[in-house]
């Protein structure tokens, strides 16, 4: 009846004990406190030394002098990057495969969601088991490469965003938030004769704007990183993202050299960056992202939680 | 006056009990039609980009060349299989990509889970939140801004890393042309990446833990080892063993795109993993077939290990995947 919490039940030594167990819990807290600041120090020290870099002359970077701090300040990468026409170029197609690419992908996904998020869909588990099974079994790279080809859209703009429309994962995350929302809203519509289309319009689409939300950051981050649909399908110079701009450029020219059959850029290879100016272009390339995720943390967060944690 | 009788779309929902299942489908289908176009386009979709594609799958079995495209290339059943299990390079690739998917389980599982049971401790919200923000951070970078980071960290002509080990009196390593560290490099550098990102998952599972019995365990005199050994780590057995199913699931992936932006040919013996194998062989020899070969083993295998997975994890505990 008067058990205090902290203490254990009417012991002599009580008192030594919980001070033994406070001193221990007070160690422990130093010790977890100094780990997670190494932990940060960690996860931010790859950037510090590039920054310094980016910010150097090329003479301090190559002799090694640059550690933490910029030797010899300089903007001049910055300048320079930021009024490259390739660079410029490569960010361009990049902000336009993120922009058009998550909004052709949000509509798409979000209405292939809709009716299977109604249990009175004929045929609906079967709907949703063809969908569910291309994330168990693809294709595969050749004949997905030859289907590309077959539609002509090798070495196209749109074959970067195009085939990434439909995203079963983030579908789903989709249909279950709508399956979340209460009947009653739709049958009280469905009483005032609104057809399907439109209370997907009025009512359950304003009502979804969180996790519309955070798919379109799912997707916007997805187009903005990728590499991979660009290396196997685009040629052109002038339909090169950022990431693939960017990986040939130091891939082919540090220390370590990558040399695939046609994919040696010719480019890098003849005006062999300075590193100071690489590390520039790495920064630039980053912002974007820096700027924006701060403040869309907790939409990400939030959405790998719905995504991972279903009953 | 007479009502019309011989269709079906004159009849009334009530009397069901009286019509074929063919009529009534036909009723739903009419009464829900605009939900039924909408479904059309993503079908369409999957079709076209998922599903041709798999039946692409065909040449794996037959010497594609362009002329004679998919269908009338010649035959060649299983040749491209026993190649497979022949040849002395895919052999060594499909060991790679076990030995890193491994390396990978072994080393980067644990460690979020010990980051989140840790984290979970820290009272302060503001130093909690703030070490959340920037140890989540590495997932939003493309495996390209990654590669170029650790490029330059570790670099032989003014990597700091290397700039340290000299100063304390060892050799600069070469830690991208080097095979015997290459396999670490690629660990570590994924570990940076993910290890924050993967706290959330177990950090939600914690918040699930009733905190009563914490304080029962206080009363009891346990300290902050023997809650953790007791409480803690058995709340967090479910979603630790879902999650290492779905993590074995896929351990034939061992990360194309990341080692396809590192690796370089003087760590293709130990770092080609299948992923990047199929690339190179596929998209650079233009060996479409057998690259189609190995994919599908791969696909195969990838198949039978996730849906065995989730019929275990709801065998034994109760949640799949979907």
């Amino acid at each position: 009846m008067n058990a205090e919490p902290l203490t254990s039940p009417g012991m002599a030594g009580s008192k030594r004990r919980g001070s033994r167990t406070s001193l221990g819990e007070k160690l422990f807290s130093v010790f977890n406190h100094a780990f997670f600041i190494l932990l940060g120090i960690t996860t931010v020290f790859p950037f510090l030394n590039l920054i310094a870099k980016s910010l150097s002359s090329e003479a301090a970077v190559v002799s090694g002098r640059v550690n933490l701090v910029p030797v010899d300040l300089q903007f001049g990468t910055y300048r320079y990057v930021a009024q490259n026409g390739m660079f410029l170029n490569a960010f361009k197609i990049s902000v336009i495969v993120t922009v058009v690419g998550t909004l052709l992908a949000l509509f798409m996904t979000t209405l292939a969601a809709y009716p299977l998020s109604k249990t009175r869909l004929r045929g609906r588990k079967w709907f949703i088991l063809m969908y569910v099974f291309t994330m168990l079994f693809s294709g595969g790279l050749i004949p997905t490469y030859l289907l590309m080809q077959s539609l002509h859209l090798i070495n196209k703009l749109p074959v970067l965003f195009v085939p990434a429309m439909v995203n079963v994962y983030n579908m789903l995350i989709i249909k279950s938030f709508f399956e979340s929302l209460p009947e009653s809203l739709e049958e009280s519509a469905k009483l005032d004769g609104a057809s399907n289309l439109t209370i997907l319009w009025r009512i359950t689409l304003p009502l979804s704007l969180p996790v519309l939300a955070t798919i379109s950051l799912f997707f916007a981050v997805q187009f903005w990183n990728d590499y991979f649909a660009s290396l196997i399908y685009i040629n052109s110079a002038n339909l090169k993202p950022l990431q693939l701009y960017l990986k040939e450029l130091f891939v082919s020219s540090s220390d370590t050299f990558l040399r695939m059959g046609n994919d040696v850029n010719v480019d890098a290879a003849m005006n062999a960056s300075p590193q100071a100016i690489q590390a520039a272009s790495i920064i630039l390339a980053t912002l974007p992202i820096l700027l924006v995720y701060p403040f869309l943390q907790k939409y990400f967060v939030k959405g790998v939680l719905i995504g991972s944690v279903k009953g | 006056m007479e009502p019309a009788t011989t269709t079906n779309e004159t009849v009334p929902k009530q009397s069901a009990g009286t019509k074929s299942y063919f009529g009534r489908l036909w009723v739903d289908i009419r009464k829900d039609w605009d939900l039924y176009v909408a479904l059309i386009p993503g079908i369409a979709f999957i079709l076209l980009f998922k599903y041709t594609p798999m039946y692409g799958i065909i040449i794996a079995f037959k010497d594609y060349n362009i002329f004679d495209g998919m269908a009338a290339s010649p035959w060649v059943g299983f040749q491209h299989f026993e190649k497979l299990f022949s040849s002395d390079s895919f052999l060594n690739v499909f060991r790679n990509t076990l030995i890193i998917s491994v390396y990978k389980i072994v080393f980067l599982f644990p460690l979020p889970i010990i980051v989140a049971i840790l984290m979970n401790e820290l009272k302060n919200i503001i130093f909690k939140r703030s070490i959340q923000t920037i140890i989540y951070l590495p997932h939003f970078l493309s495996w390209v801004i990654v590669s170029g980071l650790f490029i330059d960290l570790l670099s032989t002509n003014g990597g700091i890393v290397n700039k340290m080990i000299v100063a304390l009196g060892g050799e600069p390593i070469r830690f991208f042309l080097d095979s015997s560290i290459f396999r670490s490099v690629i660990v570590a550098s994924a570990g940076w990446k993910e290890v924050g990102w993967g706290t959330i998952v177990y950090l939600a599972a914690l918040t699930g833990i009733d905190p009563q019995l914490y304080e029962a365990a206080r009363i009891d005199g346990a300290n902050k080892w023997k809650q953790t050994l007791h409480i803690t780590i058995p709340g967090l057995v479910p979603i630790i063993l879902l999650m290492f199913i779905l993590r074995l699931g896929s351990i034939l992936e061992a990360g194309t795109e990341q080692i396809l932006v590192m690796y370089n040919p003087s760590v293709y013996n130990v770092a080609d993993v299948i992923g990047t194998y199929v690339y190179r062989i596929g998209l650079g020899d233009q060996d479409y077939s057998f690259s189609t070969a190995v994919g599908l083993f791969e696909s195969v295998i990838a198949f039978i290990l996730i849906v065995s997975g989730n019929a275990l994890s709801r065998k034994f505990l109760q949640r799949g995947i979907w």
